[in-house]
């Protein structure tokens, strides 16, 4: 238990080095590698976006700590993948085309990853097709689009519709987020949700998949 | 030039917004127009002109000094604004990169220098340069600028992040110190210097209040640095920084830098921040132009509403105040209009209360 906590404080804390030493003890000390997911990195970061949430850690502990999170997640990932486990939701996330701003698209992923779904990151610049091509070779349960200008916000709408022309749109919730995108924004282009941040992006995905 | 001018223009209650960019798109090929400087001079002094302001604020493309900095690596211009360094620099690539010597500058370079020159001479116009700042540099020549920061501030200084992160701040701040200085000699007389990543964004609060001295590290030092090098060039600074920030960095900002302007996001309640601010530097902005795109979430309505707030804090606190926009304006193709219509009611609208 105590070195589960370990690995608790050390994601909390955003001490990678320590995440994965905690995480290494605790499987050579025979801990399986879905309880470590389960009942230390997700409350982990589970009380890292509380943290955000009530303004006690900013973006830069947010990311700190998912750091953390991914330095015990690659000495995991290889024994799930061994033992034919998989996380239960897989995400798609990007920026949209013509949009270059990654960082809060990378919080965000990184939120997610740390709060046990499978992140698959398209990257910046991400075409309507781009997009559409993955939902139909990756089949992800939820879409997320991440815009940092005005000007390409568009791209957004265009890849609703391309996902509604591919007869993807309802296979996939659809998340947006960005500087300039709100809500009204989101309801008026057909996505599903919207969130500000990225610990709301956690709670709206988890939000949208319990609707579902 | 004397701090007057610039209270002077605030005391006959110019209004004006930074909207070159919606200028320049009234062009039949505003594209053509960002990289030909005879054109941009013009729409650069239109805009000026039709706001009736004498600072003539070129666009705020803060592209062009990581454009022109990856040049001397051999970097194309379309493909530096995806080009992130991932590893500590060699001391050959450390001393290209640092010099004083400029390249001979992409396209928007020159055409922002060549409209400097030209309005240099036109009546009653102040020419004005545009850099991004060198922490603002700084974290668009990273993949993970936030990270490397946060791991600074945790006192992390043997990872090869933080190492990057400070070398990424000594070739960002000499690549800007080399655009400032072009632009002083093509006649710059202030030069808005923007800071939007200089914020809490990229820089934890927590981490201040643990004592860690990142801001000071990596914003104030290469900020006062380039300061001096404005002052003793005669070149006024106009700092930019529309960032989500603490009042200990808007009172450092306003009292240690000592801008001539300072123009800050629509987070901030100017009017509160006015205490924080030296009476002797003009607040500007700060209406909140990044969602004048829309009509539900920023309706006409609104924009008087805030206007009026606005304006009447400002008259309550008495500080001297430019009325404008929270950043550039920019031109969004689908909503030109509505952005248009609002950035006028900005500019002429009455206060008809007080907070």
């Amino acid at each position: 238990m105590s070195l589960r906590s370990d690995l608790y404080d050390a994601i909390l804390n955003g001490d990678a080095k320590k995440a994965h030493a905690a995480t290494e003890a605790a499987l050579a000390a025979g801990d399986v590698p879905m309880d470590l997911i389960q009942e230390s990195m997700v409350p982990a970061m589970d009380e890292v976006g509380r943290l955000f949430e009530c303004e006690e850690y900013f973006v830069p502990e947010l990311l700190l700590s998912g750091r953390a999170m991914k330095s015990a997640m690659g000495l995991l990932k290889p024994l799930l993948s061994a033992a034919g486990q998989k996380m239960a939701v897989r995400v798609i996330i990007g920026t949209v085309k013509g949009d270059l701003h990654d960082i809060g698209k990378n919080i965000v992923s990184s939120m997610l990853e740390g709060s046990g779904f499978e992140v698959i990151d398209l990257g910046a610049d991400v075409s309507p097709e781009m997009f559409v091509a993955a939902v139909e070779e990756r089949k992800p349960q939820v879409v997320c689009m991440s815009a940092l200008l005005t000007v390409t916000m568009p791209a957004m709408k265009l890849t609703i519709d391309a996902l509604k022309t591919a007869g993807l749109r309802t296979q996939v919730k659809v998340l947006i987020g960005g500087a300039p995108v709100t809500m009204q924004y989101a309801k008026e282009i057909g996505a599903d949700g919207y969130s500000e941040n990225a610990s709301g992006a956690v709670g709206m995905v988890k939000q949208l998949l319990a609707a579902a | 030039m004397d701090r007057r001018f610039y209270l002077d223009l605030a005391a006959r209650g110019l209004r004006m917004p930074v909207g070159t960019d919606l200028v320049m798109h009234e062009e039949s090929e505003p594209e053509q127009v960002r990289n030909d400087g005879a054109a941009l001079g013009r729409v650069i002094e239109r805009a000026a002109r039709r706001w009736g302001t004498p600072l003539a604020i070129p666009l705020m493309d803060l592209r062009l000094e990581k454009i022109d900095l990856l040049s001397l690596l051999g970097v194309s211009a379309t493909g530096a604004e995806a080009y992130h360094f991932t590893q500590p620099l060699d001391a050959a690539a450390l001393e290209t990169l640092c010099g004083d010597e400029n390249g001979p500058g992409c396209p928007g370079t020159r055409a922002r220098d060549t409209a400097l020159d030209l309005n240099r001479s036109k009546d009653g116009l102040v020419p004005v340069g545009m850099a991004i700042g060198p922490f603002s540099l700084t974290t668009r020549l990273m993949a993970d600028p936030i990270t490397a920061a946060a791991m600074a501030g945790s006192g992390m200084d043997d990872a090869l992040e933080v190492e990057l992160l400070w070398q990424c701040l000594r070739i960002a701040e000499a690549a800007v110190l080399r655009s400032v200085r072009s632009q002083i000699s093509h006649g710059a007389r202030a030069i808005m210097i923007c800071e939007p990543t200089a914020c809490t964004a990229f820089i934890s609060p927590r981490q201040l209040r643990a004592g860690a001295n990142l801001f000071e590290r990596l914003v104030m030092e290469p900020n006062l640095r380039l300061k001096a090098a404005l002052e003793e060039a005669g070149c006024d600074l106009i700092f930019h920084d529309c960032g989500e920030l603490i009042d200990p960095m808007v009172e450092a900002f306003a009292n240690r830098l000592h801008p001539v302007i300072l123009s800050l996001g629509s987070s901030r309640r100017l009017w509160e921040d006015a205490r924080l601010v030296p009476r002797d530097v003009v607040l500007y902005g700060n209406l909140p132009t990044k969602l004048f795109y829309s009509d539900s979430v920023m309706p006409v309505e609104e924009v008087v509403r805030r206007t009026g707030e606005l304006i009447a804090g400002m008259r309550q606190c008495g500080h001297p105040h430019i009325l404008g926009s929270e950043c550039d304006v920019l031109f969004v193709p689908q909503a030109a209009e509505a952005i248009r219509k609002k950035v006028d009611v900005m500019l002429s609208c009455v206060p008809a209360h007080s907070v």
